[in-house]
């Protein structure tokens, strides 16, 4: 499909200038290296067959945060989602999670969603605290709007970040806001935030040369525990 | 009193089973310990269910009953045995009773727990409505938070390092990756879990010293033995016959500041000392113990506390890798809590399943060699009131 | 304040109450109050609290009075950035520690003497 130019320029959002989320690599409990990196729009179609599963899992919410995300995908990657920036997390190559987040004012982000596919080795709460990182460190704002779709996570964040109920609503339209300061960022940082930096070549090499999608059925495992038949 | 055997075990797979009811839970571990007898359509004259909490967790009551009505075991007489964390080991006990007494000849025992029905916090309020209400319950202290107040005495006492603990952790997961019904599924690293700088983040503190690795999660989960006497069981099948050699319970002071020594878990030691005194056996006489390593630290207190080792030297043991499987005693190859997970009513009659495997020769993998004799221990509270159990396979 | 109780027949010390003694079974205590200054015996720092708490690094102990009394109470130290340590001096006072629907519950509160 041809792209009238002229229209489009009147649809297309004016992207800001955003500086880069430098790549970092967390060891899991496992000792498993998980490469922490920015992708970008041309990096769409490889996430999407990742979030497709979940849309049919209502457990913890993973339906509306898949269905969310994945529609968030589409539109940054058609020009209809403006300052968004994604990180995913990568074992080996595997896609393990995807964050993303977007800047709503140079000084206010809005993180809008955090999807798990490996469970129960603190991926999503990782990649949580990445992209916080990227909004106060990188991108130098003074806070960042939170709200979640499952209580759990939620619950999780408020306490573990200590984060404040700010007035108004989130731009998902769901649970209140609360905000993550730059003041407490830096305070919970020590404990939640991990990673080192740059990533060994040989790491990113990987990382880089294919985003490993799993099967569909490895992914709904993955999220639901495999039912393991025992004669 | 009668000689009592296990004639039959059977569990399900511990996770999070948000699809299940409870009682379909403990229907389906009590079928697989009927049908792994060889019961057929013989009568089951009691069933006795451990279960802490189901009116908390699940607003269900009298969940004997309502498992009687689910497997049709009419007129059964049916209870529901409360314990705490203890609740498996103390409904095997009253099994036991039954049938040592001549009140009733075939036993059906299931423990079960359905604990995430209600989110995290909510679990871990129902856990610590185990503490004592008024000097203990109102400060918001979780079992994570007594298990860290005992670690940090006892750690000091002992000599016993973060490394220690981890070693626990290590080993009860990798134990726990070869057991199909084990909840968490992952292998572990010292690395992962305590030396890394990220560490800290993927292993954070829940109630120091004790971090998240050093705790059994919260899990979902049944399983069943069928008790009944040797004359019955020979008849019923040709597996061997587990015997009930030896229980011991021991109870101590609720609140943990009563105690005179804090580090001195009393119930354990007598708990297993009445248990090896009615089995005619010695500690050493053991081949395989499920010990309730709800936290690291207690895998270790309790190898000492229940004579396998003398205090101060079960963290050695650990480290020389003599609790291993294929090590001179191995504690824990089904994962234990840590790995295997720990619906709290299910735990004792889980360890008892697994020694009952271990014995037949039917664990797989994890296979502990030529096992004769087993041992498990069932804490209850915060190590107030304690089942000790010795299984033992006849020549 | 916590009431403690001492037992008439072999002076053990008891809180809370039993109505037999925990040492010899006997039936008769002098009951009486805590000093207000005790030393910690042991302690745990808890950062996952059960439902009810919306906070984390709640500070738990154990400590002994200088009457012999143990008890278990919220001591009052920002273990971020205070030191803890076994055996340090503290001050008791009568607090109070959850909010159970705006309700309050009292307990020990203890901070460094
Ligand atoms: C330590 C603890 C607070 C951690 O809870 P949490 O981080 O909120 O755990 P979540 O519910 O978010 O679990 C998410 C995943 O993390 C993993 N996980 C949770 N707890 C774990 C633990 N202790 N060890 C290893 N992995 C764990 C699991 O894979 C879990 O996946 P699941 O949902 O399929 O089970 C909780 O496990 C706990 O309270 N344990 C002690 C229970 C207790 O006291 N029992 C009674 C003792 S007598
Ligand atoms: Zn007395």
């Amino acid at each position: 499909m041809r792209i009238d130019m002229e229209l489009e320029a009147y649809l297309r959002p004016p992207d800001a200038p955003m500086p880069l989320y430098p790549a970092k690599v967390i060891t899991l409990v496992t000792g498993g290296k998980m490469v922490v990196r920015q992708v970008f729009r041309e990096d769409v179609p490889k996430l999407l067959p990742a979030v497709r599963p979940t849309l049919d899992i209502p457990r913890d919410y993973y339906d509306v945060v898949g269905a969310r995300l994945y529609a968030e995908l589409l539109a940054w990657q058609r020009y209809r989602y403006r300052d968004v920036f994604c990180i995913i997390g990568q074992v080996d190559g595997l896609l393990v999670g995807i964050v993303n987040s977007r800047m709503y004012s140079p000084q206010v982000g809005i993180s809008l969603h955090t999807l798990a596919i490996e469970r129960g080795l603190r991926v999503g709460a990782h990649l949580f605290a990445a992209k916080m990182e990227h909004h106060i460190e990188y991108l130098g704002q003074d806070e960042v709007l939170i709200t979640a779709e499952s209580p759990i996570g939620f619950r999780r964040w408020m306490i573990e970040y200590g984060l404040e109920l700010r007035e108004g609503q989130h731009e998902l339209g769901g649970a209140a806001p609360y905000g993550l300061t730059r003041e407490m960022y830096f305070d919970a940082k020590h404990r939640l935030v991990a990673g080192q930096r740059p990533v060994p070549p040989d790491l990113m090499e990987v990382a880089e040369r294919e985003i490993i999608v799993a099967s569909e059925q490895d992914i709904i495992e993955k999220i639901l525990g495999a039912r393991r038949e025992i004669p | 009193m009668k000689p009592v055997v296990m004639a039959g075990a059977g569990m399900i797979p511990f996770e999070r089973r948000d699809d299940d009811t409870l009682i379909d839970m403990l229907a389906e571990a009590g079928l697989r310990a009927m049908d792994d007898a060889g019961l057929g359509d013989q009568p089951v004259d009691a069933v006795y269910v451990g279960n802490m909490a189901s009116g908390l967790f699940n607003h269900q009551v009298s969940v004997a009953s309502a498992l009687v009505d689910k497997l049709s075991l009419y007129p059964a007489a049916a209870e529901r045995i409360e314990n705490g964390p203890a609740s498996g080991g103390s409904a095997i006990k009253h099994g036991y009773q039954a049938i040592a007494s001549g009140m009733a000849d075939v036993v059906l025992v299931v423990g079960g727990e359905k604990m995430r029905e209600v989110i995290g916090p909510r679990a871990t309020d129902v856990v610590a409505c185990m503490a004592q209400p008024e000097a203990e319950y109102i400060y918001g202290v979780s079992l994570p938070a007594l298990a860290g107040m005992f670690a940090r005495l006892y750690m000091k006492a002992y000599g016993i390092t973060p490394e220690h603990l981890a070693q626990v952790a290590i080993k009860n997961h990798a134990n726990g990756l070869l057991n199909p019904y084990a909840h968490i599924r992952a292998r572990v690293t010292l690395e992962g879990i305590l030396t890394h700088p990220d560490s800290k983040v993927g292993n954070p503190i829940v109630a120091d010293p004790l971090r998240l690795y050093d705790c059994c999660p919260v899990s979902d989960g049944a399983a069943a033995v069928l008790l009944t006497t040797p004359e019955i069981a020979k008849k019923l099948s040709a597996k061997p016959a587990i015997t009930v050699a030896g229980i011991g319970q021991a109870t101590d002071t609720h609140a943990l500041h009563e105690r005179a020594d804090p580090t001195d878990l009393k119930a354990v030691t007598i708990a297993a000392q009445k248990a090896f005194e009615m089995a005619g056996c010695k500690p050493a006489d053991v081949d395989v113990a499920e010990l309730h390593d709800a936290f690291t630290i207690l895998e270790i207190a309790e190898s000492e506390h229940a004579g396998f080792f003398k205090k101060g030297e079960g963290a050695k043991a650990l480290a020389a890798g003599e609790t291993q499987i294929g090590g001179k005693l191995p504690i824990n190859p089904s994962g234990g809590l840590k790995a295997r997970g720990h619906p709290v009513g299910a735990t004792g009659v889980a360890q008892a399943v697994e020694l009952v495997w271990q014995l037949r020769g039917e664990a797989g993998e994890r296979q502990v060699k030529n096992a004769q004799t087993g041992f498990s221990l069932n804490f209850g509270g915060f190590g107030n009131n304690v089942v000790a159990l010795v299984l033992r396979r006849e020549k | 304040m916590i009431t403690a109780y001492k037992c008439k027949s072999c002076g053990q010390i008891m809180y809370p109450y039993h109505y037999r003694c925990i040492n010899c079974g006997g039936r008769e205590f002098e009951s009486f109050v805590p000093s207000t200054k005790a030393k910690l015996l042991t302690y745990t720092v808890i950062e996952q609290l059960p439902w009810g708490f919306d906070e984390r690094g709640r500070v738990l102990g154990v400590v002994e009075f200088s009457n012999k009394v143990r008890a278990m109470g919220l001591i009052d130290i920002d273990a971020d950035t205070e030191e803890i340590n076994i055996g340090m001096k503290l001050t008791a006072t009568w607090e109070p520690v959850r909010d159970t629907y705006g309700e309050k519950i009292y307990g020990l509160v203890f901070r460094p003497a």
